[in-house]
């Protein structure tokens, strides 16, 4: 192995002597001086065609392919599972945005119902004979003479249609 | 961590505030308004008031007046004083017309009469099928007028105009009793039969009666009341 002294007045940018590399290797000053002319020696110091990892090339280079497989499932993992200010962000903003909704609901109602009535506002005259739109409904037959009579409503489509009841009493006379 | 979760809780807390009803705003207050009858009865104001009534609703009758004090919501009031403004009137004249039919469960495909086509679609959907008409009249009377009507066929009807109901547009014909000349000199009047209908106006009704329901023959009484 060359010296220090002849290592550093060899050492040019991009050199890539044997000589020089095998020393960069095992001299960690002149690795130091060596990058600060030239940062690519810190790469070229470390790779080498005599170097073989422990274990072997192969076993490293699957130790390689395995950290990377683990290291894709972990990131995708991590897209699907929320951390807990994510979950806190999300619950906020959907509380918000209901209460907003419901906000502006009451609001609108309480609005229709403030205002005035339109019949009040254009009164008209009311005439006893006018026809009165019906609020409720009696039943046809109120009352019935015989207490053993069957009283059946047939019923209709609508308000206005014939209306059908058939009272059934054996009290009748046969010949009505 | 707590500071977040505390922040959360109160936001749904918030949330439930606004989906919960709004205090004393919506609360809506009970009225109380006296109403007193010039024409009619308080009592029979009663009765038409009555199904307009909120639960919450309530009134009482004060006799020595002639008036009724109604408790209720504003809204409800508003409907109460309609009806009770068009029932507390002057009484009012009405139509009542009345036919006659005789049903049949006889053969099928027997001529309907004219003035009978009207009511034989529905009469045919109880499995008649042969009309005859037994009389036809009409009676124009008030409110509380008795009135009745004779056919010529030995039939007869007697009744009552009741009130008119306004909430219902319907007219009480009360005590409306159908009754028959019989004997051979047709002196005796039997009774049929005896009702007190509500009729809306300007509907057709068809009081039906039989002994029972496989009668081969009914009474139908074709009823209509009018203004």
């Amino acid at each position: 192995m060359i010296s220090c002294n002849a290592f550093r007045a060899n050492l040019r940018p991009g050199s890539s002597e044997p000589e020089l590399l095998e020393h960069l290797r095992h001299c960690d000053a002149c690795l130091d001086h060596a990058v600060g002319v030239d940062p690519d020696f810190l790469f070229r110091s470390i790779g080498g065609e005599e170097l073989v990892p422990p274990g072997g090339v192969e076993a490293f280079t699957h130790d390689v392919m395995q950290q990377l497989h683990v290291r894709t499932t972990e990131s995708r993992l991590a897209h699907r599972v929320l951390s807990w200010p994510r979950r806190l962000a999300v619950a906020a903003t959907i509380a918000a945005g209901i209460t907003g909704a419901a906000v502006v609901w009451q609001h609108e109602q309480h609005t229709f119902e403030s205002l005035p009535p339109i019949a009040a506002a254009t009164p008209k005259p009311v005439s006893h004979m006018a026809a009165a739109a019906p609020l409720t409904t009696k039943p046809v037959v109120e009352t019935y003479d015989s207490k053993n009579a069957t009283i059946v409503e047939v019923p209709s489509e609508g308000s206005n249609d014939v209306k059908v009841v058939m009272i059934f009493d054996d009290q009748l006379p046969a010949d009505l | 961590m707590k500071t977040r979760m505390y922040m959360a809780t109160l936001l749904i807390l918030l949330c439930g505030a606004a989906f919960g009803n709004p205090p004393v705003e919506k609360e809506k207050s009970l009225s109380v308004r006296t109403f007193q009858f010039k024409y009619k009865d308080a009592e029979k104001a009663a009765a038409i008031i009555k199904p307009l009534m909120s639960a919450e609703g309530s009134m009482s009758m004060q006799g020595a007046s002639n008036a009724l004090v109604v408790t209720d919501h504003a809204e409800n009031m508003k409907q109460i004083a309609n009806a009770l403004a068009q029932f507390d009137s002057a009484a009012q004249t009405f139509r009542l017309s009345v036919r006659l039919v005789a049903a049949g469960r006889g053969e099928p495909g027997a001529r309907v009469p004219d003035d009978l086509k009207d009511v034989a679609p529905n009469l045919a959907m109880l499995r008649f099928t042969t009309f005859e008409k037994l009389g036809e009249a009409e009676f124009e009377g008030k409110e509380g007028d008795a009135g009745m009507l004779e056919m010529q066929t030995g039939y007869r009807a007697d009744f009552h105009f009741g009130e008119y109901d306004p909430s219902s547009d319907s007219i009480k014909v009360s005590d409306l009793r159908v009754s028959r000349l019989t004997g051979a000199q047709r002196d005796q009047l039997t009774s049929l039969l005896k009702t007190t209908l509500n009729l809306k106006l300007g509907q057709t009704v068809i009081l039906g009666a039989a002994k029972a329901p496989q009668s081969q023959r009914s009474l139908m009484i074709v009823v209509v009341a009018r203004r």
